[in-house]
């Protein structure tokens, strides 16, 4: 298992970065995210607090060096190079924090990444005070913003496809290819996998924050419609007017053959 | 607005995205927790989403994720490591 931690401070408040969360995609540095869908979402009762589960399909394709640790076939036949991502997002407005999760819901055996983070209204005189909604204009407002990722392979240890249901665990899946790298242990690939994930996800952390800042300053210059307008011309820009449905919807059906077959 | 994974779905997840950003920045977040002015919306959005992540055999594997808490996956890091 293996660790990746940030921590960052964004010069916004708590209540536009939360809304900047969910707003996030698409801007510039997301054009690997293909589709966003909310799965659920309610108000606890009891917390007030609010609870968002979204399912995120993006491009991605298993790194050419975990390729070669895996045993023949596997891997290859996930062609399609798109991944889907679970996001559970919990908000709790009154006391100004914010805990994310998204997890990797295919190939978890070879290696599951599970991305958590914190945001946190930093206090200051004002929000003592008053919990002014959306105070995008107020500089002096901030909100921390903690990310840790927990990456683990198990490759090897009877849990090699995530996505096989209800799979005990009695069967032992293929052993990893040792041939290939035949002085690596099970834990040795187990290592290396985990530390292709870390270095992959150190940019992906730095885009995600890009990301969340120009939708920040588009909330800041002209409010949701603003970053709406944006989305708009981002969306156009890197797929075409409607280019992204189509392919999606395309490719979409190719994984429910593929999907049937397993 | 982010696309949906089923175009069919597009429009009614645009006005339901739309509700929600109203509600959430001008009444959630204001304190206004308990009013829910987009379930209507949001029930004709999954019921449109529901029915194609069926159809792609996506809503099982969408099913296992939610149930893999952190809590539990906590507890089972550290019994492992």
């Amino acid at each position: 298992m293996k660790f990746f931690e940030n921590n960052f401070t964004y010069d916004y408040s708590f209540p536009a970065v939360s809304l900047a969360y969910f707003l996030r995609y698409p801007n510039p540095y997301s054009r690997h995210v293909l589709t966003t869908d909310v799965i659920d979402r309610y108000v606890d009762p009891k917390t007030q607090r609010l609870h968002t589960i979204r399912l995120h399909l993006k491009k991605s394709k298993i790194p050419s060096g975990i390729l070669k640790l895996l045993p023949k076939g596997m891997g290859g036949s996930d062609s399609s190079g798109q991944s889907y991502i679970l996001e559970k997002t919990i908000v709790d407005a009154k006391e100004g924090w914010m805990e994310t999760e998204s997890r990797n819901m295919e190939w978890t055996g070879i290696l599951s990444v599970v991305e958590k983070q914190c945001y946190k209204r930093l206090p200051s005189e004002e929000d003592r005070l008053t919990l002014d909604g959306l105070a995008v204009d107020k500089s002096s407002e901030q909100t921390s913003v903690k990310t840790t990722v927990t990456f683990r392979s198990r490759l090897g240890q009877g849990k090699l496809l995530g996505k096989k249901k209800h799979d005990t665990g009695d069967h032992e899946d293929e052993e990893p290819r040792k041939g290939f790298f035949s002085s690596l242990s099970t834990a040795g690939i187990q290592r290396t996998i985990e530390l292709i994930g870390v270095s992959r996800t150190k940019e992906a952390v730095l885009k995600s924050k890009e990301g969340m800042n120009i939708v920040l300053e588009r909330l800041r210059s002209g409010g949701v419609v603003g970053v709406l307008e944006g989305m708009r011309q981002d969306r156009e820009a890197a797929f075409g007017p409607d280019g992204t449905w189509k392919r999606v919807w395309l490719q979409g059906k190719d994984r429910s053959i593929e999907n049937d077959k397993s | 607005m982010a696309a949906s994974i089923a175009p069919e779905c597009n429009d009614i997840k645009e006005k339901y995205d739309t509700c929600f950003l109203k509600w959430y920045s001008e009444k959630y977040l204001r304190g206004n927790t308990s009013s829910n002015d987009c379930e209507a919306l949001f029930k004709n959005y999954k019921g449109c989403l529901n029915k194609v992540l069926k159809e792609r055999g996506i809503d099982a594997m969408v099913d296992d994720a939610r149930k893999s808490g952190s809590s539990e996956t906590d507890a089972e890091f550290l019994k492992k490591s």
